[in-house]
């Protein structure tokens, strides 16, 4: 509730803190170590990540992704705690994704962080992936209140936090936005080096012609699988020319594929910006983060900036360490529920698909 | 109307507020006729400005082509006073009263007003809620039947509003109507059609509800039985129709990404 100020739950440690957090929801694995140190500050020790990245055309199978994390884990987390420069005797949690993602991929992080537990006698945290961003992000942009958007390749969701808990305004109804623009990459041929999303991003400041696509809000939900659809009639419509090159001097109504990438990204980001100016000025809050992949779309970070200084309010955003899925968020978010008394028991320590950002009793804030 | 009229309007106009698709003014045709109120859907820079003008024109025409409809089948909906859809201008009765969200626990206090709240710093929500109503003369149980009746008598009428909660119903303020109930000294508003459209199937009525069951469970807390009453009066002026829509709604709830499939 903007406006009031309540005393934090959370007790200033009488000693520093230290977590190991590990991710792999989808097709990154990360690790990360932070410090709570005993003056409230918080520091990222260490944070890497490995990406497996499919040929172009191809999305990331569950059971290959699974086989990604698997065969990098070690490699990362040692290379996490060298970096760090921390013995892993010292720390006081092993923070790992219970979800939401990909089952398999979810399986071998949680078996990692299992055996890392077990081995070194450690307490475990499961950690809600879509928390774990949230604050992250909050903790980076030092964003007191503010109302969410993530969006990811899984997830799209609009979020405030109310009640000790990050409720949901509003979503997509079908498929979240980084699939969409992933799926539209594939359709026309784009690298997954460095992601889908980036090279459609590059694309799409080349497009010039907006292209008419359904707009689909309802409320403060979204649709998008429709847009999609849309999107990738256009590839076969007659005008289109997939090396954006035209036929001759008199080929002027032609439809290139960054034109598409273009439409594609500013009618999905509009609708984006529209569900959340209806959530900010439905609870009155001034303050917009983006946390998730898409995040870093500059365009997207461009968009809200301007919605949110017709508001007079601002807009916190993080760079690609801290928005694309990574481990010291789920460090940050383990570490605060641990400091709140939450552990999770061996017994317990399972994993989700199906894991929503508001079943989480955010204990750590009034 | 001609847009230079607009302009003038604008100008002598008060702003009253800004919401998420629009800027709100409280203006005077003539000097004579009763105030009314001006929804002003300024240019959205944020969007290319051919999507910003498609959408801010339809949106417009939309949102008065609803009314229109409403008002016609007896739905209580601000009468429109002009309609300017080029220059995204709509003005339509003024409405003395309050927004239902400010009359109900845990939605005052929580709005763009919050500023002042925090100066005060006393514990509002359910007592002063409370308050508010006993002004209104109806009981929140009344109140949430006056809700199901009007979403009834709207979708009756097959309009989907496309945007329920509780900041888009009013109620008009006793000293300002004269009602043909006695026991009710009120009426119950819906306000905002600028996300609504025409639509027969049930798909879309219900999906019109659980966005208002969304809308109560995020902005009232512990409101479930609130919403309960809603739909039960609800029910009973859909009367044979409900049952389809009931139960396409409870396959509505089910959406949604990442849910728990529990059960």
């Amino acid at each position: 509730m903007p406006g009031r100020i309540r005393k934090s739950p959370l007790e200033t440690p009488e000693r520093p803190y230290l977590a190991l957090g590990l991710e792999g929801s989808a097709n990154k694995f990360g690790a990360g170590i932070i410090r709570h140190s005993k003056d409230g500050s918080t520091s990222v020790l260490s944070n890497i990540r490995h990406t497996y990245i499919t040929p172009p055309g191809e999305g990331f199978q569950p059971r290959d992704t699974a086989l990604h994390h698997r065969e990098w884990a070690l490699k990362i987390i040692k290379r996490c705690i060298a970096q760090a420069g921390v013995s892993i005797q010292e720390l006081d949690c092993i923070c790992y994704t219970k979800g939401p993602g990909m089952g398999a991929p979810l399986q071998s992080v949680a078996i990692i962080a299992r055996i890392i537990s077990l081995l070194f006698d450690k307490p475990l945290v499961g950690v809600n992936h879509c928390v774990g961003h949230i604050e992250m992000g909050r903790e980076i942009t030092g964003a007191q209140n503010p109302v969410v958007l993530y969006v990811s390749g899984g997830n799209t969701q609009v979020i405030a936090y109310s009640r000790q808990c990050y409720r949901i305004f509003g979503e997509t109804l079908d498929i979240a936005v980084g699939n969409c623009l992933d799926r539209f990459a594939r359709v026309i041929d784009l690298s997954n080096d460095p992601s889908p999303g980036y090279n459609i991003e590059q694309e799409a400041k080349k497009g010039k012609r907006l292209l008419p696509l359904p707009y689909a809000t309802k409320g403060m939900d979204v649709s998008l699988s429709g847009i999609l659809t849309s999107t990738e009639a256009y590839t076969s419509d007659k005008r289109f020319r997939p090396d954006g090159i035209r036929k001759g001097t008199e080929d002027d109504d032609i439809i290139t594929p960054a034109d598409l990438c273009f439409s594609l990204q500013e009618t999905v980001f509009a609708m984006l910006v529209e569900i959340t100016e209806r959530a900010m000025a439905h609870i009155g809050s001034k303050e917009v983060l983006i946390v998730g992949g898409v995040g870093c779309n500059e365009r997207l970070q461009e968009m809200m900036g301007i919605m949110a200084s017709e508001r007079g309010g601002q807009v916190f955003a993080t760079d690609e360490r801290f928005c694309i899925d990574n481990g010291i968020m789920i460090a940050q978010a383990g570490l605060l529920a641990f400091r709140m008394g939450q552990t999770t028991p061996l017994s317990e320590s399972t994993c989700t698909q199906r894991f929503r950002t508001d079943e989480v009793h955010v204990a750590w804030r009034a | 109307m001609a847009s230079p009229s607009f302009a003038a309007l604008l100008v002598s106009a008060t702003p009253i507020s800004q919401g998420a698709e629009a800027k709100v003014y409280k203006a005077n045709l003539t000097s004579e006729a009763p105030p009314i109120l001006l929804k002003y859907r300024f240019q959205k820079h944020y969007r290319h400005p051919t999507l910003d003008v498609s959408l801010t024109r339809s949106r417009v025409a939309g949102e008065a082509r609803a009314l229109l409809k409403c008002l016609r089948s007896g739905v209580n909906v601000p009468g429109i006073r002009m309609v300017d859809a080029a220059a995204g201008a709509l003005g339509i009765e003024w409405i003395e009263g309050k927004s239902v969200r400010h009359l109900l626990p845990g939605g005052a206090g929580e709005d763009e007003e919050a500023e002042d709240v925090q100066s005060e710093d006393v514990a509002e929500g359910e007592g002063e809620s409370v308050d508010a109503l006993n002004e209104y003369g109806i009981s929140v149980e009344t109140l949430m039947r006056l809700i199901g009746v009007e979403i009834g008598k709207m979708h009756l009428a097959d309009i989907i509003h496309g945007d329920l909660t509780t900041s888009n119903m009013m109620l008009r303020h006793p000293t300002s109507f004269t009602s043909d109930d006695l026991e009710i000294p009120t009426e119950l508003v819906l306000i905002d059609f600028g996300l609504s459209y025409h639509s027969t199937l049930v798909e879309d009525k219900a999906v019109d509800l659980y966005v208002l069951e969304r809308a109560f469970s995020s902005t009232h807390p512990d409101s479930e039985p609130l919403f309960t009453s809603v739909l039960t009066a609800y029910a009973a002026q859909l009367g044979k129709e409900w049952h389809a829509i009931s139960r396409r709604l409870d396959e509505v709830r089910l959406r949604g990404r990442k849910r728990s499939m529990v059960g």
